[in-house]
C-alpha cells in the first residue's frame, strides 16, 4: 500500500508539474466565471434575447420602411386582388407591377426587371416565378396565406356565411398553463447534452494521456528498474488513480466555476442560461459517480493497451478500437437524447461501456428507477475491478515486450496461456 | 551471504530460453555472468528479481528460499532508462521509495550517490539536459540509492571515459569489500577479469562454463605454451615446428608474435624445450606457459 501512494504521488505530481495542466485548469476556470459576471458591467440583453422598450421596436421598424422596396410582378387572372390594398397589406416591403399574361410575366424575372412573380388562376392555385430561389425566400408562404384568406373569404360569400365572425372564432387560440409536476426534458436537454459532450471528450482525452503516460515508460525504459522494484500492479493502478483524481480536480473547478459565477449572476442573465447550468443535484451526482466510474473503467483499458506497445508513436494502433467504441457510445447516446426512455437508451444505462454518460441522462431526462440505477453502479464497478484485473494482467506482459506492437487478441491468449 | 540458483527453465510460449541454470555466488565476491546475446543473461536475472517466474528451479538465499522484495537489489539494467522529463533527485528519491527506503533517508541516500559519483550538482536538473556519462552515473547512483546487499551490474561501463571508468572501479571495489553480492554482466572481457573471482558462461540457455575463473584459465592453459623464434619468423617457425617436430607439439593459435602450441600426449615441457633446443635453426626467444584470456576462453566456448 505504501508504494501504491508513493507511485500514486509521483504520477500525480507530474500532472500537477505540466504547466499545460496547470493553464488550462486554472484558465477556464478563472475565464468561465469571469464569462458569467460580464452581464452586470456589459449590457447584453441584446444578445440575451430579454425584451425592450416599446420605443426602440418603432425605431427599428421605421428603419425598415426606408429600406429599398423588393420588386414583384403579379399577373391576376381571377381577378381576386385587384385591390392592391391586400399585397401591400401582405407585403410591406415590396413595390407590386401588374401584368398582363404569364409570358409577359416569366419574361421579366428572367431580364430581372423584377425579382419575383406571381401567376394567380384562382383563389386556389397560383404558380410562383423566380431565377435564383434563396434560402431566405418567404414569398411563397405569404402568398399562400394571402391567397388561403382569399379563398375563405370568397367561400363565405358564396354560401351566405359571416367571414368576419368566423375569423374571429377561428383564430381565437387556446389557452393554456402548463406546470410540469415530473421532469421537463425540455429544460434537462442542454445541460444532458453538454454533459455527455464533457465526459466524452475527458476519457478520450485523459485516456490517451494515461496510455502514453505507461508507453513513454516503456520507451525511455525506466521500466526495466520499476517492475524490479515493485509489483506491476501498483504501477497501473497508480497511473490511472493519479490520472483520475487529475481529471476530477480539473473538471470540478472548472465547472464548479460556471455553476457558482453563474448561479451569482443568474438575475443579470435574465435566467436565459437555466437551461445549460442550472443543474439539479441528482444530476450532478450521478454524473459524479457514473462520470468517475466510466473513465476508470476506461483508463484500465488504455493504461493496458499503452503497455502493448513499446513507442509512443504507436498509442494510435493500439488504442483505434477503444477509441471505437466510445465514439459508438457517444453518438448512440446523442441520437438518443429525446428518447431517454426507449430501448438503446435503457440497454445503454446498464453496460460498462456506455452507462458512464446514458445513466445520468435518463436519470435528467427520462423515468428512471432507484433500484436501476443501483444495479447500473454495482454492474459498473465490478467491470471495473475486472478490467483493473485483466490490465494490470496485460500490463505486466506487455511491460518487457518490446518491438512490434502486440495485438490485443495475442495478448489475451498468451494471458490465457500462462494460466 | 551466499545466493545460489539452481535448475532454473523457462519457457515463453514454444521456446525453451533456459534449460536448467545453476551457479552460486557469495558475499565479497563477484560473479561473471557472461554469454552471447540472446544467450539467456537478462531472463535470468529477470527471475532472480521475480519480474518473470521460473517454470522449475529454485533460488536460495543463505540456504532459504528467496524472496527479491525481502532483499535490498540494485539492479542496473543494460537499457538505460530514467524519466528525461524529471528531476533527478525527485526521481532517485522515487526509486529509492519503491524499494521501501523511508523518505529521509530515500534524500539522504540519493545525495550520497550523486556525490560517490560526482554529479550532485545535478540535483536539481532534468535528466535529459546531462551528458550521456553523466547520465550513466545518475543511473549507477539510481542502482544504489537503496543499499543494495545483491548489485546486478549489465554493461556498467558503457558510455562511461576512462577517468568516469575509473570511479566506478572504485566503487565496485568498495561494494565487494564490504561483502555485497555482485552480479556483474559484461561483454567487454578484461572489466569482467579485473573483478570477477568466478565466472559463468551461458549459452543457448544452457550454462556451458562455471568456476573459479584463475582456476579454469589454468585449465584452459594446461599443456599449452607461448613459443617463438629469433632466427624466423612466425611462419617460417609454424612450418618448422609442423615438420621437425609434429610428434611433440601441435600448432594451435598464434599471439600478436608468438605461435601457441599443444603439447602431445606424453610429451613434457621440459621434453619438448630440449627437442626444440636442439634444432640447429631455431634460437628460442619465448617459451612459456599459455595464460589464455577470458575472451579466448569465452570464443572457444560459444563461438560458432
Amino acid at each position: 500500500m505504501k508504494k501504491f501512494i508513493t507511485v500514486f504521488q509521483f504520477e500525480l505530481m507530474s500532472y500537477i508539474k505540466n504547466k499545460s495542466y496547470m493553464v488550462t485548469t486554472i484558465l477556464m476556470a478563472v475565464l468561465l466565471a469571469a464569462v458569467m459576471f460580464v452581464p452586470r458591467v456589459v449590457d447584453i440583453s441584446d444578445m440575451l434575447g430579454i425584451e425592450q422598450s416599446t420605443e426602440e421596436e418603432t425605431e427599428e421598424e421605421t428603419e425598415d420602411s426606408e429600406e429599398e422596396k423588393a420588386k414583384l410582378g403579379i399577373v391576376d387572372a381571377s381577378g381576386y386582388l385587384s385591390s392592391a390594398k391586400l399585397l401591400e397589406q401582405a407585403f410591406p416591403s415590396a413595390e407590386f407591377t401588374y401584368m398582363d399574361s404569364e409570358k409577359e410575366l416569366k419574361k421579366a424575372v428572367t431580364s430581372e426587371k423584377v425579382e419575383a412573380g406571381f401567376y394567380v388562376v384562382d383563389d386556389q392555385n397560383y404558380r410562383y416565378y423566380v431565377v435564383n430561389r434563396e434560402m431566405t425566400d418567404e414569398n411563397q408562404i405569404i402568398f399562400d396565406e394571402l391567397l388561403t384568406s382569399i379563398h375563405k373569404q370568397v367561400y363565405c360569400q358564396q354560401n351566405g356565411l359571416d367571414y368576419e365572425k368566423l375569423a374571429t372564432e377561428y383564430e381565437s387560440g387556446v389557452n393554456c398553463e402548463e406546470e410540469v409536476l415530473g421532469k421537463d426534458a425540455a429544460d434537462n436537454f442542454w445541460y444532458c447534452y453538454a454533459l455527455v459532450i464533457i465526459i466524452f471528450m475527458v476519457i478520450i482525452i485523459y485516456g490517451v494521456m494515461i496510455a502514453t503516460a505507461v508507453t513513454t515508460e516503456k520507451s525511455n525504459r525506466s521500466i526495466e528498474v520499476l517492475v524490479t522494484s515493485i509489483d506491476s500492479r501498483y504501477l497501473l493502478f497508480g497511473k490511472v488513480l493519479a490520472g483520475t483524481v487529475a481529471v476530477v480536480v480539473q473538471l470540478t473547478l472548472i465547472i464548479a466555476a460556471a455553476l457558482v459565477g453563474y448561479a451569482c449572476n443568474h438575475d443579470a442573465w435574465g435566467d436565459k442560461l437555466d437551461m445549460l447550468l442550472e443543474i439539479p443535484t441528482n444530476v450532478l451526482v450521478a454524473f459524479a459517480v457514473f462520470g468517475i466510474g466510466g473513465f476508470l473503467f476506461y483508463a484500465f483499458l488504455y493504461g493496458a493497451l499503452g503497455a502493448l506497445v513499446s513507442k509512443t508513436e504507436d498509442i494510435n494502433k493500439s488504442v483505434g478500437s477503444l477509441q471505437m467504441i466510445i465514439m459508438i457510445v457517444y453518438f448512440a447516446v446523442l441520437f438518443q437524447l429525446q428518447n431517454p426512455d426507449g430501448m438503446i437508451m435503457k440497454i445503454c444505462s446498464y453496460l460498462p461501456f456506455s452507462s458512464y454518460s446514458a445513466m445520468f441522462v435518463r436519470i435528467g431526462m427520462g423515468k428512471v428507477e432507484l433500484w436501476e440505477v443501483i444495479v447500473s453502479a454495482v454492474i459498473l464497478l465490478v467491470s471495473i475491478l475486472f478490467v483493473g484485473w485483466l490490465g494490470a494482467k496485460i500490463y505486466r506482459m506487455g511491460t518487457l515486450r518490446y518491438g512490434n506492437p502486440v495485438k490485443l487478441s495475442n495478448a489475451l491468449k498468451s494471458l490465457k496461456h500462462e494460466e | 551471504m551466499k545466493l545460489e540458483v539452481q535448475n532454473i527453465t523457462k519457457t515463453f510460449g514454444e521456446k525453451e530460453v533456459l534449460k536448467g541454470i545453476s551457479f552460486s555466488v557469495e558475499g565479497g565476491k563477484a560473479l561473471g555472468l557472461l554469454g552471447r546475446n540472446g544467450a539467456g543473461k537478462t531472463t535470468t536475472i529477470r527471475i532472480l528479481m521475480d519480474v518473470f517466474h521460473a517454470n522449475s528451479g529454485t533460488i536460495l538465499l543463505d540456504g532459504e528460499k528467496f524472496n527479491p522484495h525481502k532483499v535490498q537489489i540494485g539492479y542496473l539494467p543494460e537499457e538505460r532508462g530514467l524519466y528525461p522529463k524529471r528531476i533527478i533527485l525527485e526521481q532517485m528519491v522515487y526509486l529509492a521509495r519503491l524499494r521501501g527506503v523511508d523518505k529521509k533517508k530515500a534524500v539522504d541516500n540519493s545525495r550520497k550517490w550523486l556525490k560517490r559519483l560526482s554529479v550532485e550538482q545535478y540535483e536539481k536538473s532534468l535528466l535529459e539536459t546531462l551528458s550521456k556519462g553523466n547520465q550513466q552515473k545518475v543511473q549507477l547512483a539510481a542502482t544504489l540509492v537503496c543499499d543494495p546487499d545483491i548489485v546486478i551490474l549489465d554493461e556498467p561501463f558503457s558510455g562511461l571515459d576512462p577517468v568516469n571508468s575509473q570511479i566506478l572501479k572504485d566503487v565496485i571495489r568498495e561494494l565487494i569489500a564490504e561483502g555485497k553480492i555482485v552480479i556483474f554482466s559484461s561483454h567487454q572481457m578484461s572489466y569482467v577479469e579485473e573483478f570477477c573471482e568466478d565466472i559463468v558462461i551461458i549459452n543457448g540457455g544452457e550454462v556451458v562454463l562455471d568456476g573459479n575463473l584463475i582456476e579454469i584459465q589454468k585449465e584452459y592453459g594446461k599443456n599449452q605454451l607461448v613459443v617463438s623464434d629469433e632466427v624466423h619468423s612466425r611462419e617460417e617457425f609454424r612450418d618448422i615446428l609442423s615438420k621437425e617436430l609434429p610428434d611433440c607439439a601441435k600448432v594451435t593459435g598464434e599471439t600478436k608474435e608468438d605461435l601457441i602450441v599443444k603439447l602431445q600426449e606424453g610429451i613434457s615441457k621440459k621434453q619438448f624445450f630440449q627437442r626444440l633446443a636442439e634444432l640447429d635453426s631455431v634460437e628460442i626467444e619465448h617459451f612459456e606457459t599459455y595464460k589464455p584470456s577470458l575472451n579466448d576462453i569465452f570464443v572457444e566456448k560459444v563461438g560458432e
